[in-house]
């Protein structure tokens, strides 16, 4: 379909228009972190700051627990992302490999949890933990997150399987490989970029969580999550909106460049997950 | 018992190997999921403070219940959630829907303007908020001089201690962070119809129009069906944005029936009572999933 230079030209526009507004937000995030004081204090504001402020991101990083914070939820982030990663390739095989009596209604079991809210499931993990001591412990959060992230990733993973031709693994078979063999040996090397994907996606939903950090790690400020930390900053030093912007670039920038980067198999698995 | 039970190999066996791999999975759910799940309905009909697991069980009440649906924060607290979810939902729907068929044009630069139109996707809810909770500030905010420099408005006005415009700073940061998600998913949509069916719609005859009222339309519906229940489940669930950017005030203008569970479970300490609401909520969800799972496969037909 050939367009007049007219009409190129009103789409160029109309999408320059829309990224503009759309992106904004973003971009006065880092305007702001980049700003001095006095500068996010006057009107008119302005809309790039003078002399960038690349200290008020060191000064962030070392004046306020904020690499802690950031430490925490890599590892809660990584537990959670294992955890369900193991249990996940193993039931998406399952499920995309075995048509098992049965085996679609277990399926969805898994898949019913996204429905809840968290803020139910919340209540009674919050008794659970309690009771078995894990209250202030980022374990806590390693089996919460994991209710968010299972569901996901075995659906994401079935699809991902679903893709690979069975054959591939019956001519293990056929040359001496147990079942399980040829799963680990020729079914997950060749799904890599699958598991690569999922396992992001699923760092994506952990690194997101505020609802789980706060219930479960008010009382343990040493083990709070970025996300948890930097809603504290927002009450504590209400004026300082350079500092918190750059907190929030902080926690924001890993999950952008990854989106960045990896766009293609995080949309990818955005929308398998969804199908079903 | 010889080895050869343990064979998973064997044919007769393979099932086997296929239950157990989905063992861990289901068991792990059941574990973390199902039975929270009942421990909250059975919590509900308790009149219990703090959940603990050791502590005898309390007798069986329905008082929670009673107290939940004869209380006025309840339904002020669906009417806000009911409110929130269509305005969220339908705009979403707008802006996604718009941007979707926007970048599906064909340009240079076409893989860059995707990436960007649904990049707050990747901006974590809270961080959202962070951003959000700046541009309307009070004192410094950006919306503030934005509205005195077009002349809405002649005075600062304080978003957050305004119910109706705390509600819309609200809703505004839940659109901004849920349309890339229409976005996403109407894109990849509008990417499985054929290019064949617009060239022989376009042969016959068709319009624009008619292209995208027979040939677009029909076919994303089943997309965006499973869009909106999801969209809509999100709204109705959601707890970080409004919890962090206005704790549900002012006057309980933005307390939706997550934050009013939340804030009995954790602000009250009334866990029994948090737990009906919790319920509640959930029943809403199903019956409002099931409701257009149910007119979409109608309308698949």
């Amino acid at each position: 379909m050939e367009r007049t230079r007219f009409q190129s030209f009103a789409l160029y526009a109309v999408l320059a228009v829309v990224c503009g507004i759309l992106l904004f937000p973003i971009y006065w995030l880092f305007v702001t972190a980049l700003s001095t004081l006095a500068e996010i204090r006057q009107l008119p504001p302005s809309f790039w700051p003078a002399e960038p402020q690349w200290s008020t991101f060191t000064k962030v990083a070392f004046e306020r627990p904020i690499l802690l914070w950031l430490w925490n939820s890599s590892l809660a982030a990584i537990g959670s992302v294992g955890l369900s990663m193991i249990v996940s390739v193993f039931a998406g095989y399952s499920l995309s490999r075995f048509s098992l009596r049965g085996g679609r209604s277990l399926g969805l079991f898994i898949l019913t949890a996204k429905m809840l809210p968290a803020t139910l499931l919340v209540i009674p993990l919050f008794g659970i933990f309690r009771s078995i001591g894990l209250i202030g412990s980022l374990w806590s959060l390693v089996l919460a997150h994991a209710t968010l992230i299972i569901p996901f990733t075995t659906w994401m993973l079935k699809g991902y399987f679903d893709t690979i031709p069975r054959e591939l693994e019956q001519a293990a078979m056929v040359d001496g490989c147990s079942p399980l063999g040829a799963m680990f040996r020729v079914v997950l090397p060749v799904a890599t970029p699958g598991l690569a994907a999922t396992a992001l996606y699923a760092f994506v939903l952990s690194w997101a969580d505020y609802a789980y950090a706060r219930t479960f790690l008010t009382n343990a400020q040493g083990s709070w999550t970025a996300n948890l930390g930097i809603t504290t900053m927002k009450g504590e030093y209400v004026t300082d909106w350079n500092e918190i912007s750059a907190a929030a670039v902080f926690i924001a920038l890993p999950i952008l460049l990854i989106y960045l980067f990896l766009e293609r198999y995080l949309v990818g698995g955005l929308t398998a997950g969804a199908e079903k | 018992m010889s080895l050869r039970f343990l064979d998973l190999a064997r044919p007769s066996r393979q099932h086997w190997l296929g239950y157990l791999l989905l063992l861990p999975a289901v068991a792990l759910v059941a574990l973390i999921i199902v039975y929270p799940l009942f421990v909250s309905l059975d919590l509900s009909f308790q009149k219990i403070g703090m959940a603990t697991l050791n502590a005898p069980r309390k007798p069986f009440t329905l008082d929670n219940y009673h107290k939940l649906f004869t209380s006025p924060d309840f339904w002020n607290a669906c009417w806000v959630t009911i409110k929130l979810v269509v305005v969220v939902s339908a705009a979403c729907f707008v802006v996604g829907l718009g941007t979707a068929l926007l970048v599906n044009n064909r340009f240079k630069g076409r893989t860059l303007a995707r990436l960007f139109v649904a990049l707050p996707w990747a901006v974590p809810e809270v961080i959202a908020v962070v951003i959000f909770a700046w541009i309307f500030d009070s004192s410094f905010g950006l919306m503030n001089w934005l509205f005195i420099k077009l002349g809405v408005t002649s005075q600062m006005i304080n978003w957050f201690s305004e119910p109706t415009a705390a509600f819309w700073v609200v809703a505004i940061t839940m659109i901004w962070k849920g349309y890339p998600f229409v976005s996403i998913m109407t894109l990849a949509g509008l990417q499985s119809i054929p290019e064949d069916f617009y060239n022989a719609a376009k042969v016959d005859g068709a319009s624009a129009l008619q292209r995208f009222r027979y040939i677009t339309i029909p076919v994303l519906m089943p997309v965006l069906g499973v869009t909106l229940v999801l969209v809509i489940l999100w709204v109705f669930r959601d707890f970080s944005i409004i919890k962090v950017l206005t704790d549900g005030g002012p006057l309980k203008a933005t307390q939706t029936l997550s934050i009013m569970t939340y804030d009995q479970a954790f602000g009250f300490f009334n866990m029994g009572y948090a737990s009906a609401i919790g319920i509640v909520t959930l029943i809403l969800c199903v019956v409002a999933s099931l409701l257009m799972l149910g007119r979409k496969s109608q309308a698949m037909y």
